[in-house]
């Protein structure tokens, strides 16, 4: 559907209605980004802004907790499509065969995915407690050792954290839901025709055809755990020893500690890791290029 | 849904409630465990003795508001939820209008920009957003974070009323502009009453998004009377010592919220974040 010309005597009008939004995203968006740009490369603490070239960066790429910060991310990230998007697009395919009471299992799977990452992190809390969590005492009831301080022991520390969301699979399995009912029914017809059975169907020509939406759930779940903070800080505030804490949190101190232009620098890394994810990601699953 | 689908087979069936069940316990169990776990007193909730409450009690609800005074955060984010939705909304909506329906210079390089922002970690820009809202004067303040939570949300927004608009016919305004309706008229009276589904769909979910929003309260609201529930949470699990079912039943009600709100308007918030996550 083709644009029309704005209509005679109402480019004010279009020029007005454009304003809000203009004005929200330069001031929140735009701005942000400028400054972060200019300060990324200055110590800056509110009020002192000296240019310093690649200070901040060359700091960055000298501390040890820099890289554990940038290790943790990607394992959160690796686990989220390791565990988290394997079994969404599985529920999501296995529900798209509709047994019976599939619209109760699609809400109830869905539910913790509307769940806010700090009451998580309280739920976790109590979940992994040494002394009085279900995860312990169930293990103790199986007659397995059942004391162990999942989230204060370095072994244990991060898969604690990741266990915490990889088993949120609601929104890639509703995504996979949708995806699948826009397949065209003629697609199905022919197999069938073929005599082929659900699962051979399901394999050889549903799967196949969620390439494009599993590289968009992947994208996003990418973005989301590059920014990854709410749990992390309420449950273990980065602890023990840095083994949870993430780039979200690692810039966060430094802007706690005055050092807004180190910060900066950090923040400009997530953006650009964000942005290289996005741009594989996109390649890999030809995520907007049509089927 | 037509006879060509493929539908679970007699064979297979029990093999997928399996499968199913073993998904929503993983996905559930904890969440669920620590909801229960609300009906519990304190020394339950300490030894860990017995997943079932025994005896059962509401006095963690009774401390919720009488000593955390929950209601006070929840009229907080009841406020940034509602108010920062609808200026999204509506800056998104006027925005979106012109965008979807006319050619003119710098359209693209609008569309463009607006629907990057959506792509963006923004949680690396804070210093910058700290920074700015310092400066503006909205740091620590009900408005300031209502605005900026209009911000936020504002990409989200805009994507899926633009592409709802997108793939709407336009004859109806056409009919008004032949009527002499002018730009205005022709968008409230019009264009309006037909983006209804698009707009309770990013109401509901922009909704929830701010009421669980945690990064940006934290960053910007120093004073406890501006805090919003999900702060609240966050200093319940600091003074978990100090009155921990208060704590429980209070997080629970601070879940339930977005709970209900999806199990009620499950549609909604489906088509809303298909639509968001598909462009």
């Amino acid at each position: 559907m083709g644009a029309a010309p704005i209509p005679r005597g109402a480019r004010r009008a279009v020029a007005v209605s454009l304003l809000p939004g203009a004005a929200l995203f330069a001031t929140f968006f735009l701005v942000p980004l400028g400054v972060l740009l200019v300060t990324a490369f200055s110590r800056w603490g509110g009020l002192e802004l000296a240019w310093t070239g690649l200070e901040n960066y060359r700091r960055m790429l000298s501390d040890p907790v820099f890289f554990a910060a940038l290790g943790n991310t990607l394992f959160y990230a690796a686990a989220a499509v390791a565990v988290q998007v394997p079994l969404g697009v599985a529920a999501g395919m296995v529900l798209a065969l509709r047994p019976r009471g599939w619209e109760a299992f699609r809400t109830v799977i869905f539910v913790p995915f509307v769940i806010s990452g700090a009451a998580y992190a309280l739920v976790f809390s109590m979940f992994y407690n040494a002394r009085a969590g279900l995860l312990n005492n169930a293990l103790a009831a199986l007659g397995l050792p059942g004391d162990r301080d999942w989230l204060f022991d370095t072994t244990t520390a991060r898969w604690a954290v990741a266990g915490t969301f990889v088993f949120v699979v609601g929104f890639v399995m509703v995504l996979v839901m949708a995806e699948i009912a826009a397949i065209p029914d003629e697609v199905y017809e022919a197999a069938q025709i073929d005599g082929a059975s659900s699962w051979r169907q399901a394999v050889h020509i549903t799967l196949p055809l969620l390439r494009t939406v599993i590289g968009t759930v992947i994208l996003i779940r990418l973005l989301v755990d590059i920014g990854m903070f709410d749990v992390v800080f309420i449950l273990t505030a980065g602890g023990p020893d840095n083994a949870t804490a993430t780039l979200a949190l690692y810039a966060y101190r430094a802007y706690l500690n005055g050092e807004w232009g180190y910060a900066n620098a950090v923040g400009s890394t997530i953006l650009v890791v964000g942005m290289v994810l996005i741009v594989a990601v996109r390649r890999l699953f030809r995520v907007g290029e049509g089927r | 849904m037509s006879a060509a689908r493929p539908r679970i087979s007699r064979r297979a069936a029990p093999l997928a409630y399996g499968f199913l069940t073993v998904v929503t316990l993983l996905a559930l169990t904890p969440t669920a465990w620590v909801m229960v776990s609300s009906l519990k007193t304190g020394t339950q909730v300490f030894t860990g003795a017995g997943v079932l409450p025994d005896p059962v009690t509401l006095q963690g609800y009774v401390d919720a508001f009488t000593q955390i005074e929950l209601h006070h955060y929840v009229l907080n984010t009841l406020l940034y939820a509602t108010l920062g939705s609808a200026g999204a909304i509506a800056a998104a909506f006027l925005a979106a209008y012109p965008l979807a329906r006319y050619a003119f210079r710098g359209r693209s390089t609008l569309v463009a920009g607006f629907s990057l922002a959506l792509a963006i970690p923004v949680v690396g820009l804070a210093t910058p957003e700290f920074f700015i809202m310092r400066e503006l004067g909205l740091f620590d303040s009900r408005a300031g974070m209502v605005i900026f939570y209009a911000a936020l949300q504002f990409p989200f927004t805009f994507v899926v009323l633009r592409s709802y608009l997108l793939s709407t016919p336009r004859e109806l305004e056409e009919a008004a502009a032949m009527d002499g309706a002018g730009y205005f008229t022709t968008m409230v009276r019009v264009v309006l009453p037909l983006t209804r589904p698009a707009l309770a769909t990013v109401a509901v979910v922009s909704f929830v998004q701010i009421w669980n929003e945690f990064f940006f309260a934290n960053l910007f609201l120093v004073s406890q009377e501006h805090q919003n529930v999900q702060l609240a949470l966050a200093g319940f699990r600091s003074q978990f010592g100090f009155n921990v079912t208060g704590a429980i039943a209070g997080a629970t009600i601070v879940m339930l919220v977005p709970i209900i709100v999806f199990v009620a308007l499950q549609r909604q918030v489906i088509a809303g974040l298909t639509a968001g996550a598909v462009k």
